[in-house]
């Protein structure tokens, strides 16, 4: 992180010299790491979610959606993200990347630990 | 900056997330320890809504915030911050970006703002050209994202699912917009303005994050170029070195790392104004749930809000002693004329005393007493209303993409 242009302000004004310009030099940062990944699963899908979301996002997209989000939501989601936003995956894994996505995150969560889980948190 | 030579190119920020990607598959995979203990010991909240647990983390400049998403970063703000102070601290501040590729060091030596487009003399200012160009001036204005609150939409919708702190109000500190545009000399048949940024899609193909004002409103001499924000630098992730300031509307024009500004004599018709970040054309921006509207219009002005600060839901008072309720109001660039809160869920109301004035587009903070008669559970709601008479509707509107909630916010306390 670039030094403090203040403080830098402060001791030159001290020693009675002029401070008329920030320091030169760029603002750096580092990002922290990412802390989400797709859940695990059988399901043909799932490398292929690793595969096609990662490359451009985060799990938290997919993993924060609300729970009851339908197959027509992540299908026209998935499709989207082909047609209008560019990413590069075949018209073929479209199918199981949708079946994975919705029996995971959505409306056709399987197990049932998973929606009493969800549910824990309903609004008050 | 020449596009060979820009760093945020999608090639390279391509080779950068396949990078991130192996590191997470593999840790994923093995089910890493260190990965473990991070998720154990971080620090997390619940957000009032289904799926709503978050982590809390910190990122360059911010104190820890909520994550909603890591890549691209996108943070809000714990509401609790609201009741600090009416301006929000810089590393409070809520991010929302779109795309991914984002810039991570910027040398303001090599910065430049391109102008270009039906202008007579095209332009292309360094940092230190454009503070010079005419007197600064500062305005204190809220940055509230189209969809803050979406969490808490019923039918829920899909999108990023914020709740209430994807908003923010600072004192900004730069030039009009204006002052820019008659430098750089605006032809006849200019109907709108674009704006772009340094930030990029990833990958080839994806329209990058550009947005649009007509040209009346970007030669309104409130549209800024704010290159501080609180007296300080702006923090990279809100938009370093510099940013567009949309006084009154939603934070999707508030452009970051702003770098390109195009006049331009047809509508701009790219993927975030055409199809992105519109709303129902009638004056609700509203549908019966479920169903799509007829028409639609990009998204504009802000509507009203007004949140109770000092109390959160499920909090306890004393039964039988005055507690001062505050709190915030806002809108969309008239000025709140009116606050008022009822103890009784809406039945009574009592007009609330307004702070400070400090201008139209800043958060108002208000201020109630409120006296429980006694122990029990009471329903605090809270209602403003601006100059021209807008207020909030006490059942929420909804459309599908989650924009622009107002209801009037309910906060429940516990007498004791």
């Amino acid at each position: 992180m670039r030094s403090r242009p203040n403080m830098a302000c402060v001791l030159k004004i001290a020693l009675a010299a002029l401070c008329t310009a920030p320091p030169a030099g760029a603002l750096d940062i580092t990002l922290p790491a990412e802390t989400a990944s797709f859940k695990a699963s059988n399901l043909p899908g799932y490398p292929l979610v690793q595969q096609n979301c990662l490359v451009c996002h985060s799990a938290q997209y997919v993993q924060f959606q609300p729970p009851s989000s339908p197959r027509g939501y992540w299908e026209a989601t998935v499709r989207k993200m082909k047609k209008t936003f560019g990413a590069q995956f075949a018209d073929e894994d479209v199918a199981a990347m949708v079946d994975y996505l919705v029996k995971t995150y959505g409306a056709e969560r399987v197990a049932a630990g998973e929606v009493g889980a969800s549910t824990a948190y309903a609004r008050r | 900056m020449e596009r060979d030579n820009d760093p945020h190119r999608p090639e390279k920020a391509r080779r950068r997330a396949l990078k991130a990607l192996g590191a997470i598959g593999t840790a994923a995979a093995a089910s890493h320890p260190a990965l473990q203990a991070l998720a154990a010991t971080a620090a997390r909240v619940v957000l009032p809504f289904d799926n709503g647990e978050r982590e809390l983390v910190v990122f360059p400049q911010k104190r820890p915030l909520i994550l909603l998403t890591s890549r691209p970063p996108q943070l809000e703000t714990p509401f609790a911050v609201f009741n600090e102070g009416v301006l929000t601290p810089n590393d409070a501040f809520f991010v929302r970006y779109h795309w991914s590729g984002i810039p991570t060091s910027i040398d303001p030596q090599a910065y430049r703002l391109r102008v270009g487009g039906k202008v007579d003399t095209p332009l292309e200012l360094s940092l230190e050209e454009l503070k010079r160009l005419a007197e600064p001036v500062e305005i204190i204005a809220i940055d509230q994202c189209s969809g803050n609150s979406r969490g808490h939409f019923t039918p829920r919708a899909n999108g990023g699912q914020l709740s209430n702190g994807a908003m923010g109000n600072a004192r900004w500190t730069g030039l009009p917009l204006k002052k820019v545009l008659e430098k750089a000399g605006v032809q006849a048949g200019a109907v709108q303005v674009s704006f772009h940024g340094l930030d990029r899609p990833p990958l080839e193909g994806s329209p990058g994050f550009v947005k649009a004002l007509t040209i009346d409103h970007a030669l309104d001499g409130e549209v800024m170029l704010a290159w501080a924000m609180n007296g300080e630098d702006l923090p990279m992730l809100n938009g370093y070195p510099v940013r567009l300031i949309v006084p009154g509307h939603y934070g999707t024009y508030w452009i970051k790392h702003l770098s390109d500004i195009q006049v331009l004599d047809k509508p701009f018709e790219g993927f975030w104004m055409s199809t992105a970040y519109r709303i129902p054309d009638n004056p609700c921006a509203c549908v019966e749930p479920g169903t799509t509207p007829a028409k639609t219009v990009p998204i504009g002005r802000m509507n009203v809000r007004s949140f109770i600060t000092s109390v959160a839901d499920g909090a306890q008072v004393p039964a039988g002693r005055e507690t001062t309720v505050r709190g915030i109001a806002f809108d969309g660039g008239y000025g709140i004329t009116e606050v008022a809160l009822s103890a009784d869920g809406g039945g009574s109301w009592r007009a609330a005393h307004l702070g400070k004035d400090l201008g139209r587009y800043s958060f108002r903070e208000w201020k109630a007493a409120f006296t429980p008669p006694g122990k029990g559970t009471f329903e605090l709601k809270v209602r403003a209303v601006n100059r021209i008479g807008e207020s909030q509707p006490m059942n929420a509107l909804w459309n599908a993409a989650g924009y622009m909630r107002n209801v009037v916010e309910t906060t429940r306390v516990v007498a004791a």
